[in-house]
């Protein structure tokens, strides 16, 4: 009960963030589930960490939502993996996701360097 | 359900397969790194975290898993189900008893009053009628007066008129010889108005002024699509073609679309012929001006009220046209009705309802016997339920799973009752038909189903929502200690005794409807007809009598028919008649046409009398009882002194009932023709002519060979329909091919004439009475029987919970009667409390039958106590067993089991 609900918080917290990080890597090609998590870790120089627990709930949430689809190929190494990639809404998300983490990322860059505000006359 | 789970087992497999193929890969790429497999294997599974977790959440985003979760409680109920067959079964047959008497009547409701009209907007669709000092004026109304009302009323966009009495079954010549049709008279507007245009063809060319149809499409003729089937095979070259009606000749212009009926009833194929407006139709003289019924679509934006408001003020001043003062005040005034309502009339509608009423009762009583059953469960669950919920479940997934047990309870109840409606139709097909009209199959369509849908739900919320919600807030922790069943039970048993007696008192009150109507039925059983009826049968002919013009009917068709009809082998006596008594397809009303401004001569003018012309035979078959003079005999012919007979109620109406009516005979009354003025020579005793119920009318009787065809009675009488009455010992099954051979050699059109015996027709004329007392004793029974179910459920279940407190008393030296007595004394509250709350309920409730009752007053004191008496044993004896069960309680067991 207990680890359950943990695992539903932290999924939340990083639900926005999740998302748009794995339609990112799906940008370049088709992936499976481990290919992502790999991408993820040498993309951010091994510094992200990702859950692969919140990966699995993640990928068949945004299948649902149909931002991705997914088949079973064989991978090089011969293996059967199932394969997600990138749909036209998928696509269309990822855009919307990316104009709104840079606004954010502005926002909060500009409290955290800025100086304290113009309301002093 | 199998489906569903397979598809759900394989995406679990498919998740199952993706996370190892994860892992697999993750080890594979550590090995490389060079870890040993084991440590590469533990250093994955480490990572990648809690394998059933993650599987477990991502469960969670799949769309089925909702559905899943429904299939396993809907497993879950069907095990718990069948554990309790016998609560099961009950709460089935119950549930199908309620919902297959609503669902049966609801159909009938459905076809007989909600059924809409089949044209566009006939909601807007009015009838105009003239009324005044005698009531509606039935035939119609003249051109003169519906053109006033076209000129001066704004209400309406359009009036149009036709005209269906007369010759309305008529005979089409098709391609495999003649057919019955039903043809009718219209004006131009009629097909504009009704808002439906032929398929093929065109429409009658309307006169704009007039509303009436061109004199050049005089010899026009519309087809019904069913016509055009039946007699011409579809033929699509049919426009143009020259068909023959009642012998004469008429071009066909057109064929109606496929649904099109006018009037409404389906019994036959369809024709219209065109109203074109004549000489006769300028003035406003009774017997001489041709009379329409009207139909109206009223403009966009008025209402009903505005119209009928409108033709109020302008009839007064119509009214005054009449020359005929007498005339006059038959036209004074005039309503608007729409015309939907029109076509029922308010007792079939009252009868309807009241019935539709009963079975409703009878479905909230069986209701009420699932929702006490249901109780009496759920208090014996709560361990059940305690245990579910200490393990987790929420009080909104116990109350779901309750409610999904009480939704495929009431399904199977639903669907058992719907074969139980199929049933109840098909036994009362014919006096359902009979009595409202109705000529399509009577079978739950569409929207019945649709209402048993939403009568399921319903029933099943009412059923269970209760006691789920009961359920489900019971404190969890007192349930689950050992042998605490008191507490909260002694509320829930005061609700059910709360609901066994509502349940009594409903069913009182339906007992003490079906006991009136009972007594009703008993009452006109043994009403004295004035004839006989057994072994009668009775032939329904349509005479084709256009192939007769020219020929004497009298001489050269009918008396021919019955001398034939009398030498068939078994045959004792056989007559003709326009219509025997209390037979319902073709009622003749005479009105006397005397002139004169005389007192008397009002008086006379003033009296409508039922009009048969008949047999000399008739006397024979019916054994009609003469009060004086003679009935008809052989000597009467056209050539000899022409008679009447009239009856003991024309005489009491005619002439006060303080005269003798021997001193009626002699008096000249009416003209066969110009020169034969009749005399009265016979007094019939009363007999019913038209309804069981109804007191005798006023009746005069012409005899059928005295008819010429000058006389001018002759068209009247012998044209239209007769009926042929034939007393027989032999079985109808032997004698109708007989008669049948011998009627299709008098003319081939007869030979699908209608058979049914006089026992029939009398039995079809108790109309709504019968009708409605035998559907109420079925719907009485079941809630008879319900109500003591209900009684003995409760009390037997009460003896269940207090066998130790029982066992206590009995060793602590209680009298087994005393015990049986606290029993008793239980069912007695209930019964006395539910017995006077249904008294009360019945007193208010059976004013709505008086319409019904015949010589039984509705708060009839001796019905009341009759099945108030009934109800209490049936009562007294469902709680007997019970209450022995309970002295019968071993004290030493009964301490040791608890």
């Amino acid at each position: 009960m207990i680890g359950r609900s943990n695992y539903k918080n932290r999924i939340e917290l990083l639900q926005g963030t999740l998302d748009m990080l794995i339609l990112r890597t799906l940008q370049w090609g088709p992936s499976h589930g481990y290919g992502i998590v790999q991408a993820l870790r040498t993309q951010s120089g091994e510094v992200l960490q990702l859950e692969t627990g919140s990966l699995y709930p993640a990928l068949h949430r945004l299948e649902r939502q149909g931002w991705v689809e997914s088949e079973w190929k064989q991978t090089e190494s011969k293996q059967r993996a199932r394969f997600y990639s990138l749909t036209r809404a998928g696509r269309e998300q990822l855009a919307s996701d990316l104009s709104r983490w840079q606004q954010m990322v502005e926002v909060i860059g500009s409290i955290m360097h800025g100086e304290p505000g113009g309301e002093e006359a | 359900m199998n489906w569903i789970s397979r598809i759900f087992e394989r995406r679990k497999d498919e998740l199952e397969e993706e996370i190892q193929t994860h892992i697999r890969m993750d080890v594979l790429a550590r090995m490389e790194r060079g870890e040993t497999r084991a440590e590469a294997e533990a250093a994955a599974r480490h990572e990648f975290g809690n394998v059933a977790l993650v599987r477990d959440v991502t469960h969670d985003h799949w769309r089925w898993n909702r559905l899943e979760r429904l299939g396993q409680n809907l497993r879950y109920a069907v095990r718990v189900l069948r554990r309790s067959p016998g609560f099961s079964i009950t709460v089935v047959l119950t549930l199908a008893v309620g919902v297959g008497a609503t669902c049966a009547m609801f159909t009938v409701v459905d076809r007989v009053l909600l059924q809409t009209l089949p044209y566009p907007h006939a909601n807007r669709l009015v009838q105009i009628l003239e009324l005044g000092k005698r009531g509606a004026v039935q035939y119609g109304s003249p051109y003169l007066d519906i053109e006033q009302w076209q000129k001066r009323g704004h209400a309406f966009s359009q009036i149009a008129f036709y005209q269906t009495a007369g010759k309305r079954i008529s005979f089409l010549e098709g391609k495999n010889g003649d057919s019955h049709v039903l043809s009718t008279e219209i004006g131009g507007s009629l097909f504009p108005v009704l808002g439906v245009h032929p398929v093929l063809g065109r429409d009658f060319q309307q006169d704009p002024a007039s509303g009436g149809v061109k004199a050049d499409d005089a010899h026009s003729l519309m087809l019904s699509d069913d016509a055009w089937r039946t007699d011409y095979g579809a033929d699509p070259g049919i426009v143009g073609k020259v068909v023959h009606l009642r012998g004469e000749a008429f071009t066909v212009i057109g064929v109606m679309p496929r649904s099109f009926v006018f009037p409404v009833e389906r019994s036959l194929p369809m024709v219209w012929t065109p109203i074109v407006l004549g000489a006769k139709d300028a003035t406003r003289e009774r017997n001489v001006s041709p009379t329409y019924q009207t139909i109206a679509r009223l403009q966009p934006q008025a209402t009903l009220k505005q119209a009928d408001a409108e033709l109020k003020a302008i009839q007064p001043d119509i009214a005054r046209a009449y020359t005929d003062s007498y005339d006059r005040e038959d036209v004074s005034s005039i309503e608007v009705k729409s015309y939907s309502e029109s076509l029922t009339d308010s007792k079939v509608q009252k009868a309807l309802l009241a019935l539709f009423g009963a079975s409703g009762l009878l479905w909230l009583i069986a209701c009420l016997n699932v929702t006490s059953l249901m109780l009496a469960r759920a208090t014996s669950r709560r361990r059940e339920i305690a245990v579910r919920g200490a393990l987790g479940a929420s009080r909104w997934q116990i109350v779901q799973q309750l409610l999904i047990e009480g939704l495929l309870l009431s399904g199977c109840g639903s669907l058992l009752g719907l074969g139980l409606a199929v049933g109840i139709l098909k036994i009362f097909e014919h006096a359902l038909t009979m009595q409202f009209s109705i000529h399509e199959t009577l079978t739950p369509d569409i929207t019945v189903l649709a209402g048993l849908l939403v009568l399921t739900i319903v029933s099943s919320l009412l059923v269970c929502v209760w006691p789920a919600i009961g359920a489900a807030r019971a404190e969890i922790e007192p349930a689950l200690r050992q042998g605490s069943l008191q507490g909260t039970g002694q509320t829930k048993h005061r609700t059910r005794a709360v609901l066994v007696i509502t349940e009594i008192a409903l069913s009182l009150t339906l007992l003490v409807g079906c006991g009136l109507l009972l007594r009703t039925i008993y009452a006109l059983k043994h009403v004295p007809l004035g004839f006989r009826t057994d072994h009668i049968l009775v032939a329904n002919m349509t005479i084709p009598s256009y192939k007769f013009t020219g020929t004497n009917m009298t001489t050269g068709f009918y008396q021919p028919l019955v001398d034939r009809v009398k030498q068939l082998p078994g045959v004792q006596s056989a007559s003709l008649m326009t219509e025997v008594p209390l037979g319902k397809t073709y009622g003749m009303i005479f009105t006397l046409g005397v002139e004169g401004k005389s007192a008397a001569d009002v008086r006379k003018r003033d009296l409508k009398a039922q009009f048969r012309a008949v047999g000399p035979e008739m006397q024979k078959v019916f054994g009609f009882h003469m009060v004086r003079g003679r009935f008809f005999n052989e000597q009467d012919t056209a050539t000899s002194q022409a008679i009447v007979i009239v009856n003991r109620a024309f005489v009491k109406a005619y002439f006060g009932d303080d005269r003798d009516p021997g001193k009626m005979i002699g008096e000249h009354l009416l003209s066969l023709d110009s020169k034969r003025d009749t005399t009265v020579q016979g007094i019939l005793d009363d007999e019913r002519q038209v309804n069981v119920a109804d007191p005798s009318k006023p009746e005069i009787e012409v005899c059928i060979s005295q008819l010429a065809p000058d006389s001018d009675f002759y068209k009247f009488a012998e044209g239209v329909e007769m009926d042929l009455a034939v007393r027989t010992d032999l079985s109808p099954s032997v004698m109708v091919p007989e008669l049948r051979k011998v009627m299709r050699a008098a003319s081939p059109d007869l030979a699908d004439s209608n058979f049914t015996t006089m026992d029939q027709v009398v039995e079809d004329s108790f109309g709504d009475q019968a009708l409605a007392a035998k559907l109420l004793e079925i719907f009485a029974g079941s809630a008879l029987l319900l109500c003591i179910a209900g009684i003995y459920g409760l009390l037997a279940y009460l003896v269940a919970q207090r066998t130790r407190e029982m066992g206590l008393r009995i060793a602590l030296g209680a009298q087994r009667s005393n015990v049986m007595w606290l029993v008793l004394r239980q069912a007695g509250w209930m019964l006395v409390a539910g017995l006077s709350a249904g008294l009360g309920l019945a007193y208010v409730a059976t004013q709505g039958l008086k319409t019904f009752l015949y010589e039984v007053k509705s708060n009839d004191p001796w019905t009341m106590a009759a099945v108030t008496l009934m109800l209490l044993i049936g009562g007294l004896a469902a709680s007997w067993l019970p209450a022995r069960r309970a002295a019968s309680v071993d004290p030493m067991k009964a301490l040791r089991t608890e």
